[in-house]
């Protein structure tokens, strides 16, 4: 279970010679175990700051950030993070990307070969584990990205808008292979995004969140079934949510539009 | 019109002209550079003839020269020093190079230290030093030695810093979420994402390299090609000094291509 209470991140200061700004504040938020918890807001308002908090990649001012009970003081095992804009190693092909995250926490090169072989497998990249980064369109590229994540067997997925960067036609095919994926095997996910219909296609609950400084606006419950296919596109709730995220986050947008 | 004329035709009007298919592959093949140099010769040997000037000789008496030279042992004989010079030097700059840039890449006070010393090191001509390793080496290999590394470092200290400075930052972060440590993330990600920029610098530097060999030559030890260039410079012997010249560009021009095939086999994945 993720545990954050009273959580709150500044910027700059006077160390960096610039005003501060309010980040994150008084954040609070629970994601229970196999829970699937999206994240939506306008740009400024910490989505993606609050991840990379809960990842262990920055430190944080105030609150308190724990993982089934232990603070969280930096990266850890049990988490892995899908990054947006990749972050492949360019000069490594398919194959080592996948088993970096493998390598690095020291299983052996026997073991990284044939798990990183069946997580290309699961996102269907089979065939293209010799091909480097960029000979791959950017939705395989993410999925290299999904591949490696899932390889460490992660309790906890952080996706910092995974589908942030491509295209309509293949965001959907990604979200709906991440859906099975997640049905199969259930992880606790922190899905950050800027749509509404991922934020709810997707998620167990939705966390609003308003900019400067990033606060919780609200949690939002998806009351539609698993597994999800499309069809709940169409159902009164789907777009009933839709519409009211739509109607805050259009509210929030007014003030800089 | 046929696909195939309108394929013709598309590619004539990128080109402008349409040139023969034979001399359009012959180009392909590198054969405009080795043309180039047949032009350049043929220029120079025409001038040489025609203006008589005491300080440009044909471009063929040039190269009697370099064959005499060749013939005699004069310039093997000569080489083996400088290239020992050469090969030390260049060594010691390329391994203080990429460690001093390397740390200057990572650690913001390290570069803030040292960036000024670094950057008024690379600008300042570096044969001003040639007399202060007379005084402290003396006429030995270590002054010729410390003009190379003087001449050849700093290029490389610039630029490993800059390649590793400018590492995609969500890579570094990447390697972190995964829990490397900081020697990891160096080895790792660091080192093979700055391999490109970093082998930029050698090349600059192998240049130079070779620069600071002759200039030291010349100048403080009078021994190697240098000393060869130095002695017929001063009994203005053009030929023979363009021949030493033309000994040294042959030099660099292999130097030059041995770095390029290691940089093209490690960094395929940049092109």
């Amino acid at each position: 279970m993720i545990k954050v209470r009273a959580l709150s991140k500044a910027f700059g200061g006077y160390d960096h010679g610039s005003a501060e700004v309010l980040a994150l504040s008084d954040i609070d938020l629970e994601v229970r175990d196999n829970e699937f918890v999206t994240v939506i807001g306008p740009s400024g308002c910490g989505k993606t700051t609050l991840l990379r908090i809960i990842a262990g990649l920055i430190p944080y001012d105030q609150g308190e950030v724990s993982i089934d009970g232990r603070a969280v003081i930096g990266p850890g095992p049990e988490r892995a993070v899908v990054f947006q804009n990749f972050a492949l190693m360019p000069w490594a092909d398919v194959l080592s990307n996948v088993a970096f995250g493998l390598e690095i926490r020291g299983a052996s090169t026997d073991q990284c070969q044939a798990k990183a072989k069946e997580l290309i497998k699961l996102v269907g990249l089979q065939g293209f584990e010799r091909r480097l980064p960029k000979e791959l369109s950017g939705g395989m590229q993410q999925r290299v990205g999904l591949a490696r994540a899932l390889a460490v067997n992660p309790q906890i997925l952080l996706m910092d808008e995974p589908f942030g960067a491509l295209d309509e036609q293949t965001r959907r095919l990604l979200q709906e292979q991440l859906l099975r994926l997640w049905e199969r095997e259930r992880k606790t996910v922190v899905f950050i995004t800027h749509s509404m219909d991922e934020a709810v296609m997707l998620g167990d609950r939705v966390m609003l969140m308003t900019p400067r400084p990033g606060r919780v606006k609200e949690m939002i419950n998806v009351p539609l079934g698993r597994p999800r296919s499309r069809e709940v596109e169409k159902s009164s709730a789907f777009l009933e949510i839709k519409e009211y995220l739509w109607d805050n986050l259009r509210a929030m947008q007014a003030v800089d539009a | 019109m046929t696909p195939e004329t309108v394929t013709e035709a598309r590619s004539i009007a990128r080109r402008g002209i349409a040139w023969p298919r034979g001399l359009r592959r012959f180009a392909r093949n590198g054969a405009l550079e080795i043309l180039a140099l047949a032009g350049g010769a043929l220029v120079w040997e025409a001038l040489g003839w025609g203006l008589r000037l005491q300080w440009l000789p044909p471009f063929s008496k040039v190269m009697e020269a370099l064959l005499q030279f060749l013939h005699s042992g004069v310039i093997l004989a000569n080489l083996g020093s400088s290239l020992q010079a050469l090969l030390l030097g260049f060594s010691l700059s390329l391994v203080l190079g990429l460690i001093v840039g390397a740390l200057m890449g990572r650690y913001r006070y390290v570069e803030k230290a040292l960036d000024v010393y670094v950057h008024a090191l690379f600008v300042c001509p570096s044969i001003v030093f040639a007399p202060i390793f007379f005084a402290v080496f003396g006429l030995s290999d270590a002054s010729r030695i410390a003009i190379i590394v003087v001449y050849a470092m700093f290029v490389m200290v610039i630029n490993t810093s800059t390649a590793i400075r400018t590492v995609d930052p969500s890579l570094v972060e990447m390697a972190r979420s995964f829990g490397c440590r900081e020697r990891q993330i160096f080895f790792r990600i660091l080192l093979p994402a700055s391999l490109p920029l970093v082998f930029a610098g050698i090349r600059l530097g192998m240049g130079r390299a070779v620069k600071g060999m002759i200039n030291g030559e010349m100048l403080i030890a009078f021994v190697g090609l240098g000393a060869l260039a130095q002695r017929y410079g001063a009994q203005f012997d053009a030929a023979k000094v363009f021949a030493i010249a033309m000994a040294v560009l042959i030099i660099g021009l292999l130097c030059n291509a041995l770095v390029q095939i290691l940089d093209n086999r490690l960094t395929r994945w940049a092109d």
